[in-house]
């Protein structure tokens, strides 16, 4: 039937037609460049909006009234971060980002994709800490400072309640990595494995920058290393640490929370941001209580094994850096009391403990924990925690030690021949990175 | 009476002495040409081409005589010649990972092509249901590479795995530790390569295998030659170009594979399943070396188009043709 103006398209119109708006579509996507938009501050942050980022903007909105914020989500992980180093070098509106992880960081910073703040903190005495270049909490070089953590990342042990108290062990407040052993000893009994992973012992000892030696070889000869790779095969083999194999075949690195939901073992080694599970009763269903204590010590070392964490920064190609500034000291000042829903402890804020802990455990927390006890071990207790700023080929030597893991926690490679293999090959990583 | 013309437009005779004189037609005769609207047409696939194909191309080369980490942006770009090159070779886990790539399409491209004939001379004889046995012998091949992933590290998972609780009913003992062990793993992988690729194979066997010819059978028959002879005598020769070319694109794609192997294994454990396309995805991806990893990645490409080319060469000559 023909069209109502009496004339029908004919092939080659159809196709000069299709061909021209082919032309016109991709000239178009070639072309088309966000202009940036001054009146809004762009953020790409790691945490999801509604687990505190859009609380903390929202009250932002209201301080800086005519100001508007814009949070963007992304996920933490090598595709996530391949996003935003993509974005941030490309030229996306981004302001302020946040970055997750010591190798991002140096990433970042070295490629001059983060501004320089240190004027910035020096001239606002409430974020004196980040001055501190004993116990670093800032990424400083000189007078530069590109990178300002915003959270304490400590560990903590969790115990299965139930299992604790059927393997008839007291809740330590303070122990060694002895009394430690005898207690995950006690929990692997009747199917149940005493815990997933140990500690890392050569982190206990030896605190930041554990990889390299003061000269900056690799320091994986140090016996603390072999003692770990040892002491877990060892277990391993006993029953007593979950199997390795199975941590393998089922990739259950990112999901350790199924099984100790699932009562496969009784003793978590982990972080804050894991409570959540704890207190998802639709998605993780369970019946049993949970406790914390601290973790244990080494031979007088008493190192925790987390760190300072998620670093907020501006992008030094934003043209808002006062607006930007004033987001990230907001943030770093304002946003303790909101972050917690994530499970993140805030470096600084007026929020006291009592605040965090109802933050961090839920609203239901006296069915679920041991209140006192996270009280006790995330506030008063003050772990040592670290933060590591030599960082030469770190994601490789992260990959060749990880690597070796597998192989010995697997018993297929014996522990010492595993970490002569890590040290040679980070001896040989930080060999080539420096001739580069 | 009307005489209605009921030649299709643009097929005239092309002597011009049959028939009536037509009236002439406004605008290109078909055999003139026509430039403008042809490129319109090939133009959504050229651009295609282009910008996925030739762009890529062309920068992996550009990048692998640079240093690079992209997030330093195009400024940051640093030439550093051969460096590359010579840093591939003197690479003891590029050696590695090349070691592994062999071995992994090695064993699993004549395996594959094993399975995928065998499967086709089942196939090509007159059974019952013999078009939904086709039909799923070749449904692995379509299937997503996630569910292949996830199905099989089900199936092979060392404890509550099908596979070993098949293999405790009849009585084995230190049962396979599939991919939760560096000596199984490979072996496993190719175990999931051969089910997922033999259904290709399979198709392009039993296409080749109705395309034999008949009368060489007829008189293989009559001069008494059996089954073993026919084939050896009429069907390898036969299916050889087919061969060939199964063998050259099933190492080409075999020995590329990358979703599997980060799905399944990560590339371990330790290092034994990290081939030259994962280690090049981790160089690039991971460490952000993208400069080195189009060094690997050329290298690697010479490689496969080295052994491509001697696969071509060894075949001229040897097919049988009607």
């Amino acid at each position: 039937m023909p069209p109502a103006s009496g004339r029908s398209l004919s092939r080659r119109q159809f196709a000069g037609a299709l061909g021209a708006a082919t032309g016109a579509a991709a000239f178009a996507g070639c072309s088309s460049t966000s202009a940036k938009d001054m009146d809004t501050l762009q953020v790409w942050g790691g945490i999801p909006a509604e687990s505190g980022p859009q609380a903390v903007i929202d009250k932002f909105h209201e301080q800086y009234p005519g100001t508007h914020v814009t949070y963007t989500r992304y996920v933490n992980d090598d595709r996530g971060n391949l996003k935003v180093n993509t974005a941030l070098q490309g030229g996306v509106d981004i302001d302020v980002f946040f970055t997750y992880g010591v190798p991002n960081l140096t990433m970042r910073v070295d490629s001059g994709l983060a501004a320089d703040v240190g004027d910035l903190v020096r001239a606002t005495p409430e974020l004196e800490i980040f001055l501190d270049t004993e116990d670093p909490k800032a990424l400083i070089d000189g007078d530069e400072i590109t990178a300002l953590a915003t959270t304490r990342i400590p560990q903590m042990v969790l115990f299965n309640e139930s299992l604790r108290e059927r393997a008839g062990i007291e809740l330590p407040t303070q122990w060694t990595f002895e009394e430690y052993l005898e207690v995950i000893r006690a929990l692997a009994d009747d199917g149940k494995y005493g815990t997933y992973v140990l500690p890392d012992l050569a982190r206990i000892e030896l605190g930041p920058n554990y990889r390299f030696t003061p000269e900056g070889d690799s320091n994986f000869s140090h016996p603390a290393f072999l003692r770990h790779f040892d002491l877990a095969a060892e277990l391993i083999r006993e029953g007593v640490l979950y199997p390795w194999s199975q941590a393998l075949a089922r990739q259950l690195e990112a999901y350790q929370q199924n099984i100790f939901i699932a009562e496969d073992f009784g003793l978590w080694t982990t972080a804050p941001y894991s409570l959540r599970f704890l207190t998802d009763q639709e998605e993780y269903p369970h019946d049993f209580k949970v406790a914390c204590a601290p973790v244990p010590t080494l031979d007088g070392h008493d190192w925790n094994t987390g760190e300072y964490g998620a670093f907020i920064q501006i992008n030094s190609k934003s043209p808002k850096q006062e607006l930007a500034w004033e987001f990230c000291k907001f943030w770093l000042l304002e946003s303790a009391q909101d972050v917690v829903k994530a499970g993140y402890i805030s470096l600084l804020g007026e929020v006291d403990d009592e605040q965090l802990l109802a933050g961090i455990l839920g609203e239901d927390a006296e069915q679920f924990f041991d209140v006192d006890s996270f009280r006790r071990t995330l506030f008063e207790d003050e772990p040592r925690m670290h933060l590591d700023t030599e960082l030469t080929a770190y994601t490789e030597i992260t990959q060749k030690y990880e690597q070796q893991r597998d192989v010995c926690w697997l018993l297929e490679r014996s522990p010492a021949a595993a970490i002569e293999a890590v040290d040679k090959n980070a001896q040989a990583l930080i060999d080539r990175f420096e001739e580069d | 009476m009307a005489i209605v013309d009921t030649r299709i437009e643009g097929a005239g005779d092309p002597t011009g002495v049959a028939g009536a004189r037509r009236p002439r037609r406004r605008g290109r005769a078909p055999s003139e040409p026509r430039p403008y609207v042809g490129w319109l047409f090939i133009a959504p696939n050229v651009l295609g081409v282009l910008a996925f194909t030739f762009i890529p191309l062309i920068s992996v080369v550009l990048l692998s005589f640079t240093q690079w980490n992209l997030v330093s942006g195009f400024g940051g770009i640093e030439f550093v010649g051969l460096d590359n090159f010579i840093a591939v070779f003197r690479d003891p886990t590029f050696w590695r990972s090349l070691v592994i790539t062999i071995l992994y399409a090695g064993v699993a491209v004549p395996l594959t092509l094993v399975v995928g004939l065998a499967l086709a001379l089942a196939l090509n004889r007159d059974l019952p249901g013999r078009g939904l046995l086709r039909a799923a012998f070749f449904i692995p091949y379509i299937v997503n590479i996630v569910a292949i992933g996830m199905t099989w590290q089900m199936l092979l998972d060392p404890g509550a795995g099908l596979v070993n609780q098949v293999l405790g009913v009849f009585g084995a003992e230190d049962l396979p530790q599939w991919f939760a062990s560096s000596h199984w793993a490979l072996p496993a992988l190719i175990l999931v390569t051969i089910w997922s690729q033999a259904g290709y194979a399979n198709l392009i066997y039993l296409s080749a295998l109705q395309d034999a010819p008949a009368q060489l059978y007829e008189a293989a028959r009559i001069d008494g030659a059996g089954r073993w002879a026919s084939f050896r005598a009429i069907t390898w020769p036969s299916l050889l170009p087919t061969t060939v070319f199964l063998l050259v694109t099933l190492f080409v794609g075999i020995s590329q594979t990358f979703g599997m192997i980060a799905l399944i294994t990560n590339g371990g454990p330790g290092s034994s399943t990290t081939t030259l396309s994962f280690y090049m995805y981790q160089t690039s991806f991971q460490f952000y070396r993208f400069g080195y990893a189009s060094a690997v990645g050329l290298v690697t490409f010479i490689g496969i188009f080295a052994v491509m080319l001697l696969m071509w060469r060894a075949q001229r000559g040897r097919a049988l043709h009607d």
